[in-house]
């Protein structure tokens, strides 16, 4: 008979998410994703100016507000009818671009690596790195005392399987004390163009409102300099030494096989196109994609508003008490069928559009590295490598981007607002494609509606009681002991879900 | 301070405790204050309301020191959502376990949604009643970012979960416990680890009449503002992007008390006003909470003089 396992709070994610599984014969057989928290933002934004959008919807996530902004200045650019000019293309990438690096570096080494990392393994370092004898020390000395939670908030984790390997441990400690540092430059990186973050003040619709001058273009090469020293150093070698100690988790946590691209980065020649192509993938079957095949299902969450609608004539009704519903996350499908998006979902896209090139070379790289055929990348350790590849590859996009940045020609073309309008904005953040919906009317924002990348990942069942794409990936997973389900937690963590945003 | 034995720690306790008057039965927990004393890191309990985590990214920005020397020399991070290893039961155990023991640092990120608890649960309890049994035995509160100290965007009109300040809630609980607001969105991470090293090493420090520490909040934005000559002179931007005073773009400068034209982000990289943003009060009291008050003028339908 199956037994019920709660997993409350999962931490090492942004937000409130509960997991819920049923585990039979050590398998689990049945999971269900909630999310726990609800603020409103949809409502709070009506009535409002609508210039207000791109600052608010930014706060619904501070691990990824450049993709907030930018999809409400790309729905506002189109309500508005302006066209940015090229700077002003190219600084949104390089803000966008840089949070990409840092959100990628933060979810590998800050909440993903201690799920397979052996920190505990710092106590037999015996070199003389001051960071890592420091941190010797420190562990040490807390375990030593009394203390009834020594070394918080490193320990105490689950039991399972960590990675044996000291020297490979010693090293993964000194890299995520190392990607605090990482993370926090390309933060700065971000702020160059950005003005500050989290919460970039610059991004409005027309463009960004910080200028271009020379000495920023090369303060932002020097900080990307180091950056993508740390990715091929550090981060790609740290993925590869976890997949190879790893290699089950290329066949656990496969989810639903169906992926959903909206495409990010403008060109900056100015076309539709985007630098990672937009695209629908089922069943290795590649289609073109089609916004308005959009629709969210409510009837297992917790609001009262109608079940299917589209973004665009969305409604958010809360109905915290609603019987039978589970989680604050809306259930958008597309044409009726859950999609997983993200990393996974951009390179598997873009690879079948051989668009950009060097997507398909580096996973084909990376899977002769680790001896495994392309059918793992469908899977908990393919959307970490997934993630590395596209962390790399952004990262030396960046490095041509800032160079097509020509100082003093503008970053901004002026606009009108007119009384009444409406428009889209689509992108992808760093955890998947994202889109944002406004209505104007006088001058006021009557609508606004956001479908948000983990909205998609953590799902609930859809009205058709069809389970969402990271339940889905759940199903089937081994669970060792059901007092310490790692296993779950890693294909869960595999998909960087971030609550706030999936709800908002 | 140098290492003692655990045999010597106990020893120690011991004695203490005879001396205080205090059964044997005290003698863990004094050793388990001693362990923490030794350690030199004070216990901080982090949770999350409704929050967007944006506190907790400023706060890994901390530079000098940075977010590592500050987990292991400056306090002991009992639980913090999104860097604890302890996850599900493990992580629910301790934060219970802590709040138990009381004489904890509690950091509140998020409002709190008063009027709606289910809109933020933890382990199917609404977060609003952990913030508020863990706020009854903290040695002080520190309510991290305009969610948490004023209320900010979940607050704002129209909001449908009765979302409110840290400090208006405990009032309204009836609980007394020194309470520090720290805001800004996000909390810049200098107000933040200034705020707690002063807290640590010389205790509270000096607060408004709101709760903010008067070393990072008594300041005007406009005062200090890198465009004030522009100001002065009345040479004024007529649209985003442009030279010039931002104040007929509807700059909040003049209404809102933080030091960020002075201290800039990001390790000094830039700051909203430099980089021709207009202030839009993140740090103030009213920040984003009306619908009828926009963060622009720009809006007025009425062309502004273009360049």
């Amino acid at each position: 008979m199956a037994k019920k396992v709660m997993i409350d709070p999962i931490t090492r994610i942004e937000g409130h998410l509960s997991i819920r599984l049923e585990v039979d014969a050590n398998r689990v057989t049945d999971a269900y994703s909630a999310g726990e928290m609800f603020r409103g933002f949809e409502i709070i934004l009506r009535g409002r100016d609508p210039l207000d959008a791109q600052q608010i919807t930014q706060r619904i996530c501070g691990v990824c507000p450049v993709s907030h902004g930018t999809a409400s200045v790309l729905a506002q650019d189109m309500a508005y009818g302006v066209t940015v000019p090229k700077n002003g293309r190219l600084a949104r990438n390089l803000i966008l671009g840089a949070n990409y690096i840092q959100s990628h570096i933060i979810h590998f080494y800050q909440l993903s690596a201690f799920d397979f990392v052996d920190m505990e393994a710092i106590t037999q370092y015996q070199g003389s790195d001051p960071l890592l004898c420091d941190m010797k020390a420190w562990v040490q000395s807390q375990t030593s005392t009394n203390m009834v939670y020594p070394a918080a908030p490193f320990l105490p984790r689950y039991a399972g399987r960590y990675l044996e390997d000291p020297q490979a441990n010693i090293l993964a400690v000194k890299n995520y004390l190392q990607a605090l540092e990482m993370r926090a430059l390309a933060h700065q990186m971000a702020a160059i163009f950005g003005g500050k973050i989290p919460h970039v003040p610059t991004l409005v619709p027309g463009g960004v409102t910080e200028r271009v001058t020379t000495r920023q273009i090369i303060e932002y090469q020097s900080k990307l300099r180091k950056l993508q020293t740390f990715i091929n150093k550090c981060y790609l070698p740290d993925v590869i030494a976890v997949a190879s100690a790893f290699p089950e988790y290329f066949q656990i946590g496969k989810g639903c096989g169906n992926f959903l691209v909206f495409g990010v980065f403008a060109n900056s020649d100015g076309s539709q196109s985007t630098f990672f192509p937009s695209g629908v993938l089922t069943n290795t079957y590649l289609r073109s994609f089609d916004h308005t095949k959009i629709a969210e299902d409510v009837l297992y969450s917790l609001f009262s508003s109608p079940s299917g609608l589209s973004p665009s004539d969305g409604e958010t009704v809360p109905a915290p008490g609603k019987s039978g519903a589970y989680s604050w996350v809306k259930a958008p499908r597309y044409e009726g069928i859950p999609m997983e998006v993200g990393p996974l979902a951009r390179m598997l896209v873009a690879c079948r559009q051989g668009d950009p090139p060097q997507v398909k070379e580096e996973i084909d790289r990376l899977l002769s590295r680790l001896g495994q055929g392309p059918d793992a990348l469908l899977s908990t350790m393919g959307r970490h490598a997934a993630r590395a590849i596209e962390c790399k590859i952004v990262a030396d996009q960046c490095a041509q981007w800032v160079e097509e940045l020509v100082p003093d020609q503008p970053t901004f073309q002026d606009f009108e607002i007119p009384e009444s309008t409406s428009g889209y904005g689509l992108t992808e953040a760093p955890r998947g494609a994202l889109g944002h919906w406004i209505t104007v009317e006088n001058r006021k924002i009557a609508r606004y509606q956001c479908v948000v990348p983990t909205t998609w990942n953590c799902s609930p069942r859809d009205d058709r009681g069809v389970p969402g794409p990271m339940e889905q990936a759940l199903i089937g997973t081994p669970i060792q002991d059901e007092n310490n389900p790692i296993e779950a937690t890693r294909v869960v963590r595999s998909f960087d879900p971030c609550l706030a945003c999936a709800v908002h | 301070m140098s290492k003692l034995s655990r045999r010597e720690f106990l020893s120690i306790s011991t004695k203490l405790c005879a001396m205080m008057g205090l059964g044997a039965g005290a003698v863990p927990r004094m050793a388990e204050a001693l362990g923490q004393l030794a350690a030199g890191n004070p216990p901080v309990l982090w949770l999350q309301g409704l929050s967007c985590s944006g506190c907790s990214l400023s706060f890994l920005n901390s530079e000098d020191p940075g977010p590592g020397e500050i987990l292991t020399k400056f306090i002991s991070l009992i639980f913090h959502s999104t860097l604890s290893t302890a996850t599900g039961d493990t992580a629910m155990k301790i934060v219970q376990e802590t709040m138990q023991r009381g004489g904890f640092f509690l950091v509140v990120e998020g409002a709190i949604p008063a009027g709606m608890p289910e809109a933020c649960l933890m382990r199917h309890e609404p977060v609003s009643a952990l913030v508020s049994r863990a706020a009854r035995k903290a040695q002080m509160v520190i309510a991290i970012g305009s969610c948490a100290a004023f209320g900010g965007i979940p607050a704002a009109d129209n909001n449908p979960t009765g979302a409110t300040s840290v400090p208006a809630f405990l009032k309204n609980e009836g609980i007394t416990v020194p309470t520090i607001v720290l805001p800004g969105c996000p909390c810049h991470p200098d107000w933040f680890v200034g705020t707690l090293a002063h807290v640590l090493k010389f205790g509270g420090p000096e607060l408004d009449d709101l709760g903010r520490p008067k070393v990072f909040f008594s300041k005007i934005v406009h005062e200090q503002c890198p465009r004030f000559t522009d100001y002065e002179r009345e040479k004024f931007a007529g649209t985003f992007s442009q030279d010039g005073c931002l104040f007929k773009l509807g700059c909040l400068g003049p209404n809102t008390r933080a030091d960020c034209t002075l201290r800039y982000w990001n390790s000094r990289t830039n700051t909203c006003i430099k980089a021709g943003s207009p202030c839009i009060g993140c740090a103030s009291e009213s920040f984003a909470r009306k619908a009828e008050f926009p963060f622009y003028t720009k809006i007025a339908g009425t062309s502004l003089p273009k360049k």
